[in-house]
């Protein structure tokens, strides 16, 4: 009997394996794996819901204000919102909070996916505390969409304004029914040339749907639109900027307490995702209407705020230093202003790095609780452009000094992954204690967050450098002596 | 948003770290340091002895392991 039940079970745990096929379109990211049949539980209904996508910049950022209320007989805090399986792995930034008290920070959330290849996952989004039967609550969500706006046509001339198209669904993915919604999509300018337009008896006030205001557009009011329902639209609208994204950003922060220094660097893997040159690149016609500075689909100029204090940056590439920079230190910030070597047009790429200096004084404090030490440093700096850039991934290392230990970290990014390791470089014995956190799906909303990290450091361990070349030379000194008193005179040995 | 690390850090905020030499003065005292090591020995070379090994070698290895750490600081590797 004993056997065939662990027999039963070699094959559960073998057909588990033989199931449990890897999704590799999904980046790393820890979320919890539910069986296929899961539905989310009918607890709670949408009683009103206004949706504003925002498309001033090169990704459409996402705001969903919705009340939510409990149908269900006990109370409930698993908040589910469901995305298609493409969608999900391209949603950044996912926040929580409670509109009503958005000073009680964000909600727990987390990614639930299903055991085989589905259509759609969801977002888990915990409630603090469970709401009551017949309790209403209102929630704010936001997130961001990378690499969702496709360039319609995909070539355009040198000159030429570029549209691009972006395709949702009017009616806002929900697990739940949803009472009374509207969406709202805001362009960054009034000229939107091609938008589905629904029946207007689909509208709840039997309106033409979409309603225009200036450059805003509102779809529905929608009564009573059921689980899961969806009415894909699309707006094509002018976008000449550029669709700056960046497939990797690696991020270096070292510690230096002998040289009370913190030197970041910076390397992009970037990209224009816009539109591609129909012709060749013309030199003659760029420089003709650079004077003129009118807004273009390539990646002119790259403006990097960093904080006040910033010293020695420098700004290389494949090639070797780019000259086109130009650095003006001020009181309230710096400004690193960076011009690639080439202007980056819909389709190509540029990769480069950038690096400054900074005063630890600024970044470093110490706890009166001993040996500790306490590091404030932001996640991400990085360019602020009006058009915005996106972060498929961004690896964040903090290389603390040489014996650093007990290494605790806190940052308001979701962080997908985070290990420490040692990191070998210029006079190390044992190798520095390096702090690697990596997120995805980022964008420069996120330029304000900061990662405040904890070590300790025993003034012993601070002394390993000095001491250990010390040694050394110490060791050529008595080597000196030793050879330099061998007799190694030919002949007969002299006695004095 | 508060979190634990946050207060530490605020709680702080009075006691900024303050390397024993400034980024200013590095230059100057990895030079100094590293001089008196090359001095010292020379005068090692002119007089080598078993006493003088230790007499002489330990500070310059001192100032030459110290020096060495200051001058790298001062040239922009900060280690």
């Amino acid at each position: 009997m004993r056997s065939l039940t662990s027999v039963i079970s070699c094959l559960a745990a073998l057909s588990s394996y033989a199931a449990a096929e890897l999704n590799l379109s999904q980046p790393l990211l820890s979320k919890q794996v539910l069986s296929t049949t899961f539905t989310p539980p009918q607890v709670f209904k949408n009683a009103n819901l206004v949706r504003t996508t925002n498309l001033d910049k090169g990704f459409p950022r996402e705001t969903i204000n919705v009340i939510i209320e409990n149908i269900d007989a006990k109370p409930q805090s698993e908040y589910y919102l469901p995305f298609e399986s493409s969608l999900i792995s391209r949603v950044g930034g996912f926040e929580v909070k409670d509109k009503k008290a958005p000073e009680k920070g964000p909600f727990n959330v987390e990614v639930v996916g299903f055991d085989t290849s589905s259509p759609t996952e969801f977002y888990l989004i915990h409630l603090p505390t469970a709401l009551a039967p017949k309790e209403q609550q209102t929630l704010s969500i936001s997130y961001s969409v990378l690499s969702a706006l496709t360039p319609v046509p995909a070539q355009i001339a040198q000159s030429d304004k570029q549209y691009v198209q972006f395709t949702f669904s009017a009616y806002t993915p929900s697990a739940y029914l949803t009472e009374k919604q509207k969406s709202k999509v805001k362009f960054p300018n009034a000229d939107v040339p091609d938008y589905t337009t629904l029946p207007a008896e689909v509208n709840a006030d039997k309106k033409a749907d979409p309603q225009k205001q200036g450059s805003t557009f509102s779809y529905g009011p929608y009564n009573n639109i059921p689980a899961g329902a969806e009415q894909l639209v699309s707006v094509r609208y002018e976008f000449t900027k550029p669709i700056t994204h960046a497939s990797l950003l690696e991020r270096d922060v070292e510690v230096s307490h002998w040289g009370g220094n913190l030197a970041t660097e910076e390397r992009y893997w970037l990209s224009n995702q816009g539109a591609s040159l129909k012709n060749h690149f013309s030199r003659v016609e760029w420089q003709k209407t650079s004077y003129m500075n009118p807004p273009t689909s390539a990646l002119k100029q790259l403006n990097l705020p960093l904080a006040p204090g910033a010293l020695d940056p420098y700004f290389t590439d494949d090639i070797g230093n780019v000259s086109t920079s130009r650095f003006r230190p001020g009181v309230r910030e710096s400004s690193l202003e960076l011009k690639p070597r080439y202007p980056i047009f819909g389709g190509w790429k540029y990769t480069f790095r950038v690096g400054w200096d900074s005063n630890l004084s600024d970044h470093l404090r110490k706890l009166s609780t001993g040996e500790s030490y306490v590091l404030k440093v932001p996640f991400l700096e990085g360019p602020r452009n009006p058009e915005g850039i996106q972060y498929a991934r961004v690896t964040l290392r903090v290389v603390l000094p040489e014996g650093a230990k007990n290494v605790k970290y806190s940052t308001s990014v979701p962080i997908i992954d985070s290990q420490t390791s040692l990191h070998q470089t210029f006079m190390d014995t044992i190798g520095r204690t390096s702090l690697t956190l990596t997120a995805i799906n980022l964008s420069d909303d996120f330029r304000d967050r900061d990662l405040i990290v904890t070590y300790d450091y025993p003034w012993t361990a601070g002394f390993r450098k000095p001491i250990v070349f010390t040694l050394g030379t110490f060791a050529v000194f008595a080597t000196w002596w030793v050879v330099g008193s061998l007799d190694n005179s030919i002949g007969k040995k002299k006695t004095v | 948003m508060s979190s634990p690390l946050l207060d530490v850090w605020e709680a702080a905020a009075a006691s900024p770290y303050q390397p024993t030499v400034g980024k200013g003065s590095q230059f100057t005292v990895g030079f100094l340091l590293l001089l008196v090591a090359f001095l010292l020995a020379g005068v090692f070379s002119l007089n080598r002895s078993f006493i003088n090994v230790s007499v002489i070698g330990i500070p310059a290895s001192l100032a030459f392991g110290f020096g060495a750490v200051y001058m790298i600081c001062a040239v922009g590797v900060y280690v």
